[in-house]
């Protein structure tokens, strides 16, 4: 595309200029943009932006709804729980332990499974079928039990539930790329790239690489999405972290008594894990949209 | 055909070879009387398979039966909620799916598009603990624990209870199937809310791509109505490539309603190994890797070939050569 800039001469926009450009213009996709770069934010400086530490406990309340309802007060805004804890503190030390971890799956899975993928996708033979055949394994396994089985093994522990979740979703990361890979490979810009003597990591940056953005982006979003609820399921059953480290889920599985008495206590980390991942959603919705957009 | 079915088989003898180690690992992990062979893990292996074909796999600590047992009863269970779930999403999400195909970009695409995203963005743990509170909240006359209230005791036949309670028609009437149906309701309605968003994603990308095809744009300059070309020619183009991609969402499926069945303590496949798991009983793994994983292999390598017979332009891959 052609852009003009104050020195009035025409010049050629990269693609990743022309599709930040194209993004700019949904104005959701960059409010949730800049929602979850401080969604990040929250997530490196939450033991310094809490009023409350989310283990000291306050006897003198107990209960207290959010300061919204009748008989809370602006101390507590989102309420106390049984303990008489601080639930705004409580949620965002939670919100640290389930957005840190699946952002750092996420990351950890991305370059392993591309890397996996990529082999897979590039290599031929009896290689390229050990791979296809372990994962066709791994990926008739539902992700609970996998999950299960490899906490079983290790024992419960924070870590060994975020070894779990990456383990189960690796597959369908590796999957999901290698089938993007796989669907360039037969076009003709990269065959003419190949006789002209590439070598694989070339075919791979230059080729590749810029025609499969948009599945990579889908793909990215569903393994983040996927990685928060299976950290926040595997917390509720109790197989993540152990107190008094606390994670969305264990947060709700440890109120769930209380589900009648102050019902605010389930639904908040519930409805922040909703927010969080609609959230996300939006922004890469936002993303993916430019890039279609770009390629036509 | 028969290259395309010799091909499959292969691919279901490997990786069910592939897994059959993974459970005779973890079985080997989980019982101390495996090892007591003198190393030999070949022979080991061979007789624990022999073991597994002939049904012996050994007795539960926590009930003294068989793991098999145990494990087809559990698991049938939970199958049996997939499926209600499955029929109900069905009956909403296709015809969603296909107005906000036909629609695309308009308002109805939008809102039903933003049900969808709602719809996989939420817990489905968290969305079963909210409707567990809905009955008390609302005064509804529904069951929100157990599968069946423990006044019937209905014969296990089948291992699906709806099924099972209707053989029992003798013994209690059709009070036993709805009561069974009652208990049903709310775990199907919190799994069958991500089914459809799934299913209303899928059919909606489906049925665009074949909305911008040429023999549309054919139909509509012959003059034909919109119901007449999303029946004669969207519907037979658009529905079949969604099995597939339904089908890579099995596992995903199963893992969700073992953790609803977990909240709602029905006595499904979560709930029978969340339970060994406590009670320390850990053969229980190996049985579930089978069961289950054999069963979404099988179910795959099925529907694969299915989709090969009912679908032309699939069945074009077996005669052009890329």
């Amino acid at each position: 595309m052609l852009i003009n800039n104050e020195f009035n001469e025409e010049k050629i926009q990269s693609p990743l200029q022309y599709i930040w450009a194209l993004f700019k213009k949904n104005n959701f996709a960059v409010f949730a943009m800049w929602v979850s770069i401080l969604l990040v934010v929250i997530v490196l400086l939450a033991d310094v932006i809490v009023l409350h530490s989310p283990f000291v406990q306050y006897p003198e309340h107990l209960l207290l709804p959010p300061y919204w309802i009748e008989g809370g007060t602006t101390e507590h805004i989102f309420g106390t729980d049984d303990l008489g804890r601080d639930a705004l503190a409580r949620l965002i030390k939670g919100f640290q332990y389930t957005f840190g971890g699946a952002l750092l799956i996420t990351c950890l899975i991305s370059l392993i499974g591309a890397v996996i993928g990529a082999t897979a996708a590039l290599t031929k033979g009896i290689k390229a079928s050990i791979l296809h055949h372990l994962l066709d394994a791994l990926l008739t396994i539902p992700t609970l039990l996998i999950a299960l089985i490899l906490i079983v093994l290790f024992g419960t522990s924070y870590q060994n539930c975020l070894i779990a979740v990456s383990l189960s979703l690796l597959p369908q990361f590796v999957r999901g790329i290698y089938l993007a890979i796989v669907s360039q490979l037969s076009k003709q810009h990269i065959i003419a790239l190949r006789l002209d003597g590439a070598t694989n990591i070339r075919l791979l940056r230059f080729g590749i690489f810029p025609n499969i953005l948009e599945p990579l982006v889908t793909l990215i979003n569903q393994i983040f999405t996927m990685a928060i609820l299976e950290i926040a399921t595997l917390g509720f059953l109790g197989f993540g972290t152990q107190s008094p480290d606390i994670e969305l889920g264990r947060l709700i599985a440890d109120n769930i008594e209380l589900s009648f008495l102050s019902p605010w206590l389930i639904i908040l980390p519930g409805l922040l894990i909703f927010l969080t991942i609609m959230i996300v959603n939006i922004f890469t919705e936002g993303l993916r949209h430019a890039i279609i957009q770009g390629e036509d | 055909m028969l290259n395309y079915l010799f091909r499959r088989l292969n691919l279901l003898f490997f990786t069910a070879f592939a897994l059959s180690i993974f459970a005779f690992m973890l079985a080997l992990w989980s019982s101390s009387e495996l090892t007591a062979n003198n190393g030999n893990y070949v022979m080991l292996y061979a007789q624990y398979m022999m073991d597994i074909l002939q049904g012996q796999w050994g007795a539960s600590i926590i009930n003294q039966q068989s793991h098999m047992v145990n494990g087809l009863i559990a698991f049938s269970s939970t199958l049996e909620l997939c499926l209600v779930a499955l029929l109900t999403s069905i009956i909403i999400g296709i015809p969603l799916g296909i107005f906000a195909g036909l629609y695309r970009n308009g308002v109805l695409d939008y809102t039903i598009m933003s049900i969808a995203l709602i719809g996989l963005a939420l817990p489905a743990f968290w969305l079963a603990i909210i409707t567990m509170m809905l009955p008390v909240s609302f005064a509804l006359a529904l069951p929100i624990d157990g599968d069946i209230s423990p006044l019937y005791e209905v014969p296990n036949i089948t291992g699906f209870q709806l099924i099972d309670s209707l053989f029992a028609i003798e013994l209690y009437g059709l009070d036993a199937f709805f009561d069974r149906l009652a208990h049903l309701i709310l775990p199907a309605v919190v799994l069958s809310f991500f089914l459809s968003s799934e299913i209303i994603r899928l059919t909606r990308h489906s049925i665009s791509l074949v909305m911008k095809s040429n023999y549309i744009k054919a139909a509509n300059t012959k003059g034909l109505s919109v119901l007449q070309i999303v029946f004669r020619h969207v519907l037979k183009n658009a529905l079949p490539p969604i099995i597939p991609l339904l089908r890579l969402q099995l596992n995903t499926i199963i893992s969700i309603a073992m953790a609803i069945e977990i909240v709602f303590s029905s006595h499904g496949a979560g709930v029978w190994l969340f339970a060994s798991i406590k009670g320390s009983d850990y053969a229980a793994l190996p049985a579930a890797v089978i069961i289950i994983s054999g069963f979404i292999l099988l179910s795959s390598i099925i529907i694969d070939i299915l989709q090969m017979l009912i679908s032309p332009t699939t069945r074009r891959i077996l005669y052009a050569d890329k």
